[in-house]
């Protein structure tokens, strides 16, 4: 007879008390610089260099922000870049996916391996070509400059391929006999099927968009069509810092960000399992 | 999916409804800049106040990210057909880059034509900037470097004779000082920025030439000139002296704003930064002590030199459009009227570069309250157009290799020998790969 038995409850107990011990130090890691970037934005300028708390809360750079700064309008472009490239990409890599997956045709492996290896080539190198190109279009200055070079990427079409490969084949065959056509096969079954993917796909480009910078700084001129990110440079000076103005800045251009991993961790945690069973 | 169209559909039309505006038949000139915070507020404040005083120019006021974001931005676009733009702020640094770009006009042109004085504009500042004996771009936010130190420290540990020279200030650290009860560093004497900028201007302040053929300005540098010339060892010696001072501290690379915030916060006597910090500074510590401003140090009791301008200056474009040049070169001449430069100076830290906005009361009153600003102006007078700085291409590149080797130096324990070798081969070899590709 042992002398200590755990109950079932009392391992489930232990062990989450464990994860806790363990995840507890790396969330307070991780968020730490996000309340000190907070505390930094609401402390009055004479305390800045000396206390590492506020005696008391000072919100004018918050007002400052919306008030003086470009700032407002900028968050409304960057959502409508942000938002309209991730709509287009869910559009086009799952059109594109269902026909590397479901469809057969000459050479699908070949065009499948040719957009895979665009994506060897670092953005950078063609960033230079890229401006000619869409300035030559005579499209500098405006949005389209901003969202349709990323209409479409070979990461989500891989993506989105992987996460239709681990449907039945039989599905396609089924629907095909019924009489219904690839269209219809898309929309309303392979698309309600793979949510999970598209969602996680939608957060990742939404998120990676948000936080673009050299591309959107280079095709745009005037404050009109300017983004966030870079609203948030122009914050900052190296010979007259306004911290305060600057941290307050960060926060309101990181709530949109923030707020997509919220609302959005399921569909990004069931993307990343979706593609963990079938890789 | 059709609302998910539809809505895109939207999005596209809306974006493509909003093209850029122009002001009726005004000449639009569109300009370029680089500075952020405040600094911006008050570039936007007196562009506005130009488009209100008069009804044939409209100037569009764009900001291009930093100096380094601009400058790849101009490389870009510089490879089209026409330059978007009218005037660009440029770094002092960037300067043989963007003569080399041929895509400017130099404002030599235009003070010619319209007969400008250039008499008022601060020699030393303007000296920078004539390259060929041609005045290529209109030096406008400019600073130089120097010494501030916490005078409440001095008076308190009895130092009445401020230091000229680092190795003066290396003896004083030790009674500015203080340590906490585990000996770590409390308060440091002296804090050390490991900023790129400082060599450029230590290399003067020794009377010498950072690179060969004149410092860059007889013709474009073949090859760096601290090495024979002997400034790179002394001044990695005297980092190796700074960093084996248990009574110092090594801060940053890249910049000055964590020495500026030790600073502020009482955790250093003394460190070096640009006079355009100044009002900031000063702001920051308020009441709580003294501060007290002095020159850039020498490196050697016995150095002759001077500083040079750090900052901006704005270039013109050579658009081919008459009136549009005309219009630009209306435009500068406003910016750098006295009573512009005069608010310039009193908002931003920066020198007013027009001699005569010394008469103005805006001035007046700036300098009673800041008698501290005294000291930048004598320095900057006290320095000769021959100690006026280098011209380099690869500057940039350049710059991040020296803080490279001076961190190495001061955390890796480098030997300044070695470190010479070190700096002097890669800045060769960056020049050698630009001057290829380039002349």
């Amino acid at each position: 007879m042992s002398g200590i038995t755990l109950t079932r409850k009392h391992k489930n107990a232990l062990s989450s008390l464990l994860r806790m011990g363990l995840n507890l130090p790396l969330v307070i890691l991780i968020i730490l610089p996000l309340i000190y970037t907070f505390i930094m934005s609401v402390i009055p300028a004479d305390e800045l260099y000396t206390r590492l708390l506020p005696t008391r809360w000072d919100f004018v750079s918050y007002l400052n922000v919306f008030e003086k700064t470009g700032i407002p309008r900028q968050i409304l472009n960057s959502f409508v870049v942000a938002g309209s490239v991730t709509l287009l990409q869910m559009i086009t890599c799952s059109m594109a996916a269902f026909a590397f997956s479901f469809l057969q045709f000459k050479g699908r492996n070949l065009v499948f391996m040719i957009i895979l290896a665009t994506m060897m080539v670092p953005w950078e190198a063609t960033i230079i070509s890229n401006y000619l190109t869409v300035s030559g279009w005579g499209w500098l200055d405006s949005y389209k400059a901003m969202i349709l070079p990323y209409a479409c990427s070979a990461m989500g079409i891989f993506l989105m391929r992987q996460n239709y490969l681990t449907f039945a084949r039989e599905l396609h065959e089924a629907a095909k006999l019924d009489g219904c056509n690839n269209w219809r096969f898309l929309l309303s079954i392979v698309i309600p099927l793979a949510r999970p993917a598209l969602g996680a796909l939608g957060a990742y480009v939404f998120l990676l968009q948000w936080n673009q910078y050299l591309w959107p700084l280079l095709v745009t001129n005037s404050d009109k069509v300017r983004t966030a990110q870079i609203g948030i440079s122009q914050l900052y000076d190296i010979d007259s810092e306004q911290i305060g103005l600057m941290m307050a800045g960060v926060v309101v251009v990181l709530v949109p960000s923030l707020s997509i991993f919220v609302f959005m961790q399921k569909q990004l945690i069931n993307g990343l399992m979706a593609g963990a069973v079938k890789g | 999916m059709k609302k998910l169209v539809a809505l895109l559909l939207v999005l596209l039309l809306a974006a493509s409804g909003l093209t850029a505006f122009a002001e009726g038949d005004k000449i639009n000139v569109v300009f370029w800049y680089s500075l952020g915070g405040t600094n911006a507020d008050v570039i936007k404040e007196m562009v506005g106040e130009f488009n209100a005083s008069q009804d044939k120019i409209f100037v569009d006021a764009q900001y291009q990210g930093e100096y380094d974001d601009a400058i790849n931005k101009l490389k870009a676009t510089s490879m089209g057909e026409a330059l978007p733009f009218d005037i660009v702020q440029s770094y002092e640094i960037g300067s043989r880059f963007i003569i080399d770009s041929k895509k400017m006009v130099p404002v030599q042109t235009y003070i010619d034509k319209t007969g400008f004085d250039t008499s008022v504009i601060e020699p030393n500042l303007l000296a920078y900037y004539t390259i060929d004996g041609i005045i290529n771009s209109v030096p406008f936010n400019c600073s130089t470097p120097l010494m501030y130190y916490n005078k409440t420290l001095f008076d308190e540990a009895g130092i009445t004779e401020v230091p000229t020279t680092v190795d003066g200030i290396l003896e004083i650290a030790p009674k500015l000082a203080t340590f906490n009860a585990d000996g770590t560093l409390d308060r440091a004497g002296f804090t050390f920025s490991n900023y790129g900028w400082f060599f450029e201007q230590w290399t003067g302040k020794m009377g010498r030439q950072y690179v060969n053929n004149g410092n860059g300005r007889e013709s474009y540098a073949t090859a760096v000139a601290f090495d024979e010339n002997g400034a790179a060892l002394d001044l990695f010696n005297m980092w190796k002296k700074i960093s084996e001072s248990k009574y110092t501290t090594y801060m940053e690379r890249g910049g000055t704003g964590q020495s500026r915030a030790a600073f502020v916060a009482g955790k250093t006597a003394i460190f070096l930064a640009s006079t355009a910090n100044l009002a900031g500074v000063l702001a920051n510590v308020g009441d709580s002590f003294e501060v007290g401003t002095a020159y850039f140090p020498y490196v050697n009791a016995d150095d002759k030199g001077g500083v040079s301008t750090g900052g901006g200056t704005l270039w013109m474009v050579d658009s081919g459009d008459e009136a549009r040049m005309d219009a630009s070169w209306e435009f500068i001449q406003y910016m750098i009227n006295p009573e512009n430069q005069a608010v310039w100076n009193a908002r931003t830290g920066y020198f007013p570069i027009n001699m005569k906005a010394h008469d103005t009361e805006v001035f007046k009153e700036n300098i009673t309250k800041f008698p501290q600003f005294q000291t930048a102006l004598d320095q900057l007078h006290d320095s000769g157009p021959e100690y006026v700085g280098s011209l380099l291409s690869v500057f940039p590149e350049v710059r991040q290799y020296v803080e490279d080797v001076t961190e190495e130096v001061f955390l890796k324990g480098l030997s300044p020998e070695e470190a010479v070798t070190k700096l002097t081969n890669l800045a060769n070899d960056a020049i050698e790969m630009y001057n290829l590709t380039n002349y």
